[in-house]
């Protein structure tokens, strides 16, 4: 029998607004413990809250960027729990009415994931165990957070990893959030369940609490989907309960039983006011929202005619697009550009995050103008990539590598002979060369420039030389 | 009728711990006093009675402009400091 | 004629008769020998008293005049934070607390050089009407030690009542400003919610706490509330003031003013109290005052609405008091939950618990329609029924407590036979409204009979010109117990 994964999520993401979501308390990751902490953020007696204007802001933002619906009346509500990383024993979160509703994300199968729900909410502290000892640092306490929670429509455990790559994305575009997972600012709880095929019901489900890893999470989906489908095999019943992933053994395991504990009294928080959004400023965040991946992807392949693959890997890293759309300006060859771009400039940035910032030291008119030599067959294709990668290690402009002289003339097989020609002529210069007198290249160069009048391309036919002699 | 188990859940939540010579007052007393909240069952509801807030404001926010957050030591001023910056719990009293 | 005992001393003050210094010198030494009887104060604050008193009398000497709360020793019940000070609730959960922030009445005050003499006596977390549920045992009368202050602010009312604080700031969630004023013949003030900040004022239940003034008479009130009446950016429900000085507004005429009498107040009041109050319509009929007669049936749920959703919020409010950050931490347990709990066991006084856990239940699931829900939905009803009211009057004249000052231990013996005792004054705090307690008598045991005056939102200016005319006319009889002067 083959059963089938049903499963949800729910995705918090911390907002990168400046301030904490009641204070004006920093948001900044890390920072010794408890210092960035107010009276407010660590629920003193007698504090109040007070909502921070961006992050409904930036609510809204991630709303529309993910096809919600935004309520133009909304309101916070205190969700009533005892933890020690809660110091006020409530979060204040938004329970009946959220800011955002009714939205999906597109996979790339064409399948929506719905969204239920988008609400604001407060992060809470850190705990650190020791020997069975708590130690509490509340800096994260506080931080803004949307929740965003789905419909049960994921089938599959790709279907999941797609999506939250996707949200990432979107965040990232609209400058909500920096979504780094790995200091948890974007952690899941997924809900799974399994059923037979062809069943409509939902089976049991248990809820795997609070993962910052897509590998965790794939992984512990792949535990729990087999968990679950061993225990209906033997005849067992699934209990609806809270799981952790424990990553060491790759297992996920019980945290807690559904009980009394999820009875959160949630009402109403008398101590803030009612957040009201006109249509007319839900347009103007509409209208500030930057151009959305999966839109970009579309017109990256129309407008500019590039494979898929090509397209999905500049679109995503919003400055690698925006770089990409520089350098293609009056361009007819596009591919050429995203070729540069994906292979010898990628080539240079080995982590994800060296290729998100995308701080190299040329800017996309110097690719243009190399491009466009490369179009009109002024230079060909080694030249080109040989100039590119002088271009990268300086910063320097394509004229200070490729002049006047060298476009008139010499093409690279010319160059070649002349420079084995050189090599044979000068085999005095070479043995001294390459017994490490540095000096004693210049004069086979000079031979170069003496046949062709000055016309070679001397970086060029340095590393002709170069290889030739090696 | 509040019972004995129905107070014990409630203190469960509410995280207190009731002594078994404590709870057979504590539920009389509960019980007389959620009779009395029960006068308002009598009242018969009509569709206007929505209510929101008492508070008629709406929109009130804090610009997102960071103030120096306090001093550790201050943060932690009403446990001694602290340990190491942190709020510490103990696993269990030392006794 | 009664006088505001601020301008008084203000005057004294600024004339040079006395200096801050003798003058605080005076209220501490009267402190140490009064308070042993009337536990009105439960933290001293001698050393901070008299550093502002010198920097005042330094003020006088360079510059001459002073602002109308400046060098007045004064009181802060304790639940308003202070910087520094201890702020217990009068709660063994709270003792050894130590503020880090003001309070932003606090901070007004100060910055007014307001001379505080010490933290006054209260019900534990503002929980009752005797002051006696206070982890320092009850404030008493200093009309009669064998009776109550009054709750919560018991203390200030003993304070301000026992001549040992010329004014004090109380809070008031179900009339805990304004019965303690009654049962001390005191002028106590309720101002609109949203009126006064409430930032560093320890919750009880947040859509109802105010903080207000209570004093010897309807000036000095004036005066105190026209000062910390100010839009406060800390406190997302803080309204900005609309510019009347109540003050200023004290000797308009009230000939054609409508006052209300709703007859629901009178039931159940005792027939001195209820006397007294007629006594006080002939005089507001003397003074030309036109007096309109109606029914408001919604009172009738008011007390149950009030315990409803006041002890909802407060079982919120109080999770926070867990060991962990600051006051009372159990010594003996075996895990993080039990530590929680024994403390907030050990910690909470049998009251405090006791709302906790009705807040706790009419919330939870199951229970929350019947009784949150329909709280709230009766809520709105009076809210509009007292807006309706106040289209065919001005104010509402009320009695303020059924009674006068409990003997002690009278609230004690039945929780639900003392909620009723707030029948008359929680009404104002679910609808959010301002009103004023004043003294209107005597029973035959010489204790204050007090009567109110409710006003529509933000209209403290007409309750307080309407309290302040009858105080003219025959405040000399009613407030005959009163020291107004400052025996030098
Ligand atoms: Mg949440
Ligand atoms: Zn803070």
């Amino acid at each position: 029998m083959s059963y089938e994964l049903v499963a949800g999520l729910e995705t918090h993401i911390e907002l990168s607004t400046k301030t904490k979501i009641f204070c004006n308390c920093t948001t900044e990751f890390g920072g010794e413990p408890n210092t960035h902490c107010c009276p407010i953020c660590i629920g003193l007696p007698g504090t109040l809250p007070k909502l921070n204007k961006n992050v409904v802001k930036y609510a809204v933002k991630a709303g529309l960027a993910t096809n919600c619906s935004i309520r133009n009346i909304s309101k916070m509500d205190r969700k009533n729990y005892v933890y020690p990383d809660l110091p006020k024993a409530y979060q204040i979160s938004q329970f009946d009415k959220p800011l955002c509703e009714n939205g999906y994300i597109s996979l790339s199968t064409g399948k929506n994931i719905n969204i239920t729900r988008i609400h604001i909410e407060e992060d809470a502290g850190k705990l650190v165990h020791q020997r069975g000892d708590t130690y509490i640092d509340y800096n994260r306490g506080g931080v803004p957070l949307v929740e965003i929670v789905t419909e049960p429509d994921f089938r599959s455990i790709d279907e999941v990893v797609e999506y939250i790559e996707k949200l990432r994305l979107i965040m990232k575009y609209i400058g909500v959030s920096d979504v780094k997972m790995q200091e948890g600012s974007l952690r899941c709880d997924v809900n799974i369940s399994v059923r037979k095929y062809g069943d409509n019901d939902l089976g049991i489900r248990t809820e795997i609490k609070n993962m910052n890893s897509l590998s965790f999470i794939a992984k512990a989906m792949e535990y729990e989907f087999n968990r679950q489908i061993d225990i209906i095999e033997n005849g067992g019943i699934i209990e609806q309960e809270t799981r952790r992933y424990n990553s060491d053994l790759n297992i996920t395991e019980s945290m807690r039983k559904k009980e009394d504990a999820d009875d959160y009294r949630y009402f109403r928080d008398p101590d803030l006011v009612t957040i009201s959004i006109m249509d007319e400023q839900i347009q103007q965040i509409k209208n500030e929202l930057p151009e959305l991946p999966s839109v970009k992807l579309k017109r990256f392949v129309e407008d500019y005619n590039l494979p898929i693959q090509d397209a999905e890997l500049l679109v995503k890293y919003k400055k690698v697009a925006e770089y990409f759309e520089e350098a293609c300006i009056k361009i007819e060859n596009h591919k050429v550009v995203s070729n540069f771009i994906l292979s010898q400039i990628f080539r240079t940035l080995s982590t994800e995050t060296e290729k998100e910032d995308f701080n190299i030291l040329i800017p996309p008119s110097y690719l243009n103008e190399l491009v466009k030599l490369t179009e009109t067959k002024k230079i060909n294709s080694s030249l080109a990539r040989i100039t590119l990668e002088k271009m990268l290690e300086t910063g320097k402009p394509l004229s200070e590598f490729i002049t006047e002289k060298h476009l008139q003339g010499i093409d690279e097989n010319t160059l070649k002979s002349i420079c084995e020609k050189a090599v044979l002529a000068n085999e005095k210069a070479v043995n001294e060369y390459l017994n490490g007198k540095e000096k004693a290249f210049g004069s086979i160069i000079g031979y170069i420039m003496k046949e062709t009048k000055g016309n070679a391309d001397a970086a060029l036919a340095t590393e002709i030389i170069k290889t030739i002699i090696s | 009728m509040i019972t004995r188990d129905d107070i014990l859940k409630i203190a469960k939540l509410s995280k207190l711990s009731i002594e078994d010579e404590e709870i057979e007052a504590l539920t009389k007393d509960m019980a007389e006093i959620i009779q009395f909240a029960d006068t308002i069952n009598t009242a018969v509801e009509d569709e206007n009675m929505e209510f929101d807030n008492i508070s008629n404001i709406i929109n009130a926010f804090h610009e997102d402009e960071v103030i120096e957050s306090f001093d550790s030591d201050l943060i932690l001023k009403n446990r001694d400091g602290g340990e190491d910056g942190y709020f510490l719990v103990k696993r269990r009293s030392v006794n | 004629m009664v006088t505001s005992k601020i301008r008084y001393i203000n005057n004294l003050l600024n004339k040079k008769e006395i200096s801050c210094t003798e003058l605080t010198n005076k209220y501490l030494e009267k402190i140490q020998e009064e308070n042993k009887n009337l536990n009105a104060y439960v933290k001293v604050t001698e050393e901070e008293a008299l550093i502002v008193a010198k920097k005042v009398d330094e003020k006088i000497s360079s510059k001459g005049h002073l602002m109308p709360l400046e060098g007045i020793p004064m009181t802060l019940k304790d639940n308003i934070s202070t910087k520094n000070i201890e702020t217990t609730c009068c709660s063994k959960i709270l003792k050894g607390y130590v503020p880090i922030y003001d309070a932003t009445v606090w901070e007004t005050l100060k910055s007014q050089n307001a001379v505080l003499l010490g933290k006054s006596n209260m019900d534990e977390f503002a929980m009752g009407s005797s002051c006696e549920t206070s982890c320092f045992g009850g404030a008493l009368n200093p009309h009669n030690l064998k009776h109550v202050a009054g709750g919560s602010s018991g203390g200030v009312s003993s304070a301000v009542g026992g001549n040992i604080a010329v004014y004090g700031l109380g809070s008031d969630t179900g009339g805990s400003i304004r019965q303690p004023a009654s049962f001390c013949g005191l002028v106590g003030l309720k101002p609109t919610y949203g009126a006064v900040s409430r930032y560093g004022l320890i919750a009880y239940a947040s859509s109802f706490d105010q903080i207000g003034p209570i004093a010897h008479t309807v000036e000095d009130a004036a005066i105190i509330h026209d000062t910390i009446s100010l839009y406060d950016k800390k406190d997302a429900t803080s309204c900005a003031n609309k510019g009347i000085m109540t003050a200023d507004k004290l000797n308009d005429s009230i000939k054609g003013k409508k006052i209300g009498i709703a007859k629901e107040y009178f039931e159940g009041i005792r027939d001195d109290v209820k006397e007294s109050i007629l006594q006080a319509i002939k005089i507001y009929e003397d003074l030309g005052a036109e007096i309109i007669y109606f029914e408001l049936p919604e009172l009738k749920y008011s007390l149950s609405v009030y315990y409803i959703l006041a002890c909802a919020e407060a079982s919120s409010n109080l999770g926070r008091y867990d060991g962990i950050r600051y006051g009372y931490k159990a010594s003996h347990y075996n895990d993080l939950n039990e530590m929680i709990c024994k403390t907030r066991s050990e910690g909470f006084g049998k009251e405090v618990k006791r709302r906790i856990l009705l807040g706790t239940y009419v919330l939870s699931a199951g229970y929350y329609d019947a009784y949150y829900k329909k709280a709230q939905k009766l809520r709105g009803t009076l809210v509009r029924a007292f807006k309706n009211a106040f289209t065919k009057c001005d104010v509402i004249l009320a009695p303020t407590v059924p009674m006068t000052a409990f003997e002690l231990n009278f609230t004690s013996i039945d929780p639900v036979e003392t909620y009723l005792t707030d029948i008359c004054t929680v009404p104002v705090n679910i609808a959010g409204l301002p009103a004023v307690s004043i003294p209107c008598g005597f029973d035959s045991n010489g204790l204050p009979i007090g009567m109110q005056i409710i006003g529509n939102s933000f209209e403290e200016h007409k309750i307080l010109n309407i309290a302040y005319q009858y105080e003219k006319q025959v405040g000399d009889k009613i407030y005959k117990n009163i020291e107004l002067g400052v025996k030098l």
